[in-house]
């Protein structure tokens, strides 16, 4: 009976019963409208994340004090929380249930690695908060079934597609491919291997291996024995080092060439192997909206605040865009702000027929005038499409003079 | 798929198969003489692998990251057997093994907390392999092999030719028996956990020079470390040398049957048919530490 019910209540909602409509007839609009709104940030701050973690976090402060420098969203200031996932999903589940029992977040944003956001997914969702990432793995544009989740970096798959476009202007003919096994390793090279395939290309050879083996010899003989040009890589920094550095001094296929992503093939991997072994790598990563007004505008805000040049961490901007992204929507769903009805309203900042907009203040005067916006990201254009996915610009880049230098920009 | 394919299949086993056979050596010494299995064994290799980093940062080379490896982390394994496992002798195994245990997790977050998580590269020159007939042998690998072999002639020499060797034996055979021959059980605990710390520390060395050092590293040893000690009988440190290199064996000669994510179950299953057949171990006699 219970479950009858429960169906038609799925139906309903499905029917386009809107999310913002059901909290209302809930009483989900009696709440204040002066409390402070909580933003829960985490990032990662150590681990594996911990080249873009603090500064990440930074851009969620200060996109914050933005907002509440034009005077808050619907009237309501925001409040930042912060914790760190230590890029570790047991770490992650223990801060999100701490920032969502204990300071009472609204909705939580930054979490950075697949594994990472699928961990916490589960618990926001249950709590009914919205879950903002910067994560790759297609898995979770399905898993969530809610649509309560929006990513502000490319999926995996868009990788794969970069990395197939990439592959095909420097005219490789004879592409293997290496996956580090989990949903965001194999989400790349399968995305790869789907867009080169369909172009009627072949993959010569592809392994998928586990994380933190004491070599990786065995794997490298099978992919170097079917003779590739390039190696396309689904990795993470760790087993990069290890896999870069054992078929350099293997000697075998001196001259095939690399494509890894950005989070594993930058800075750090310079430092661990050195520039020279790293002279056939062809780094690939998501780039921020360059060319755009609020990336000019978030960009002078990022240096103020972290002293360094924003290009370094592109989840910065991801992290800037989510709470001034977060802002508009609630300034949208006014007077409800409750957390449902802001994600009701994230698509309604983004119509294609919207005014564009570039910073939070000129958007909010916008929506007060009542017209519609369209606010166009500092990190992407932030078009959402049906998963709550975006796509960005992607950079290739290659060694040069010690440090990866960008040599060309793909966009969709 | 030639043989040259395999035969560079198998030396890659054996060259695995070395790090966990250190990793083997450590936890077999602790289950012959104290008699529980050491689940810190995995956690002190990750201690040797920094101790053998400050080797590097101070100029020594592979040599000197041995050296101080090896000397950190059998201080380490010393200082927590008398702070910790000297206290439980006298209680069940149990008692000891969950104490391992809860020192694996204290070494862990311990080295999280000072070093981070970032991953840390020894400063070695890169070097090129050398071609054996069909086999592909890096330098490093040559080492690894040969620092596991010494490690093996080591605890022989000290087990069966030193005074203190024969005592560790009386001891590993029958403790009440070697106390009552007036025995000094307490300089041969400590004597073995220097050897133990000593061995799993070279162990986390040459994983580090393979690979990169980070504070989870051991961990993800001490699975594979087991099975080989128990493979090869466990008290048995020849055992557990061949008992590594089997693992390692296995493991890679099946890539080509089971592909590269299922063949860390091809070690545990050699491990679970040994099992069945040979319940004792590959290696098993009367005594322990012969």
């Amino acid at each position: 009976m219970a479950g009858r019910i429960e169906a038609r209540m799925r139906r309903a909602v499905t029917a386009g019963v809107s999310l913002a409509v059901m909290s209302l007839a809930l009483g989900g609009a009696a709440q204040a409208e002066t409390a402070p709104f909580r933003i829960g940030a985490l990032n990662p701050v150590t681990g594996a994340g911990s080249p873009y973690g603090p500064g990440m976090q930074k851009a969620i402060i200060l996109a914050a004090d933005e907002v509440n420098a034009a005077g808050g969203a619907c009237g309501r200031k925001l409040e930042v929380s912060a914790e760190d996932t230590q890029t570790s999903p047991e770490a992650a589940v223990l801060a999100v249930k701490k920032l969502i029992e204990v300071n009472k977040v609204d909705a939580v944003m930054g979490t950075w690695s697949s594994g990472v956001t699928l961990a916490v997914m589960p618990i926001t969702t249950q709590a009914g908060l919205s879950l903002l990432n910067t994560s790759g793995a297609p898995a979770i544009s399905t898993e969530d079934k809610a649509d309560l989740v929006w990513r502000f970096q490319a999926t995996n798959d868009r990788f794969g597609q970069a990395f197939a476009r990439i592959a095909t202007e420097r005219g490789f003919k004879r592409p293997a491919t290496m996956a580090y096994n989990n949903a965001s390793g194999i989400g790349n090279t399968e995305g790869f291997t789907r867009a080169w395939t369909a172009a009627g290309g072949e993959v010569v050879s592809s392994v998928v291996y586990e994380p933190k083996r004491p070599s990786y010899r065995s794997e490298l003989q099978q992919i170097l024995a079917a003779n590739p040009d390039v190696i396309v890589m689904g990795s993470y920094l760790q087993d990069t080092t290890v896999i870069l550095r054992e078929w350099y001094q293997s000697g075998q296929n001196p001259d095939v060439k690399w494509i890894i992503p950005g989070w594993a093939a930058n800075q750090q991997l310079i430092d661990a192997l050195g520039p020279d072994v790293l002279a056939n790598v062809i780094a690939v990563d998501s780039i921020s909206n360059e060319s755009a007004p609020s990336y000019a505008h978030f960009e002078a805000a990022y240096k103020k605040a972290m002293g360094a040049d924003a290009p370094a961490n592109v989840y910065a901007a991801m992290t800037y865009d989510m709470v001034i992204a977060w802002g508009l929507a609630m300034q949208q769903a006014c007077p409800d702000t409750a957390t449902a009805a802001v994600n009701g309203s994230i698509r309604a900042i983004d119509t294609a027929d919207g005014a564009p907009v570039y910073t939070f203040a000129e958007g909010k005067a916008a929506i007060e005038a009542g017209r519609k916006v369209n606010y166009e990201g500092a990190s992407s254009r932030l078009s959402f499409d049906e998963y709550g996915d975006v796509t960005p610009d992607f950079s290739l880049s290659e060694i040069d003079g010690g440090a990866f230098v960008r040599k060309g920009v793909v966009s969709f | 798929m030639d043989t040259a394919y395999y035969l560079n299949l198998a030396f890659n086993g054996l060259v695995e198969g070395s790090i966990y056979a250190l990793g083997a050596l450590a936890i077999t010494l602790v289950f012959g003489i104290a008699r529980f299995p050491n689940a810190s064994t995995g956690d002190l290799m990750t201690v040797g692998a920094f101790g053998g980093l400050a080797g590097t940062l101070a100029g020594g080379g592979l040599l000197g990251a041995a050296i101080a490896g090896v000397g950190v982390s059998a201080a380490v394994a010393l200082a927590f057997h008398f702070l910790l496992f000297r206290n439980l002798a006298r209680r069940s195994a149990v008692a000891s093994m969950i104490a391992s245990i809860g020192l694996a997790f204290f070494l862990r977050s311990a080295l999280s907390f000072i070093f981070g998580h970032d991953q840390r590269v020894y400063d070695l020159p890169l070097t090129r392999a050398v071609l054996f007939g069909p086999i592909r042998v890096q330098p490093t690998d040559l080492q690894v092999m040969g620092a596991a072999a010494a490690a093996l002639a080591v605890v022989f020499a000290v087990l069966h030719l030193t005074p203190i060797g024969r005592r560790m034996r009386a001891v590993a055979d029958n403790p009440d028996l070697a106390r009552a021959s007036g025995i000094n059980a307490g300089r041969v605990m400590a004597v073995m956990w220097l050897m133990a710390g000593g061995l799993a520390g070279l162990g986390g060395v040459l994983l580090g020079a393979k690979t990169v050092v980070t504070s989870e590293m051991g961990w993800d040893l001490l699975l594979p470390a087991f099975a080989a000690t128990i493979l090869g009988t466990i008290g048995n440190p020849i055992g557990a040398v061949l008992g590594g290199l089997l693992i390692g064996l296995v493991q890679e000669l099946s890539t080509p049957f089971v592909g590269f994510t299922y063949k860390i179950g091809m070690g545990f299953a050699v491990l679970l048919l040994m099992l069945m057949i040979r319940p004792q171990g590959l290696f098993a006699r009367n005594a322990l530490v012969r």
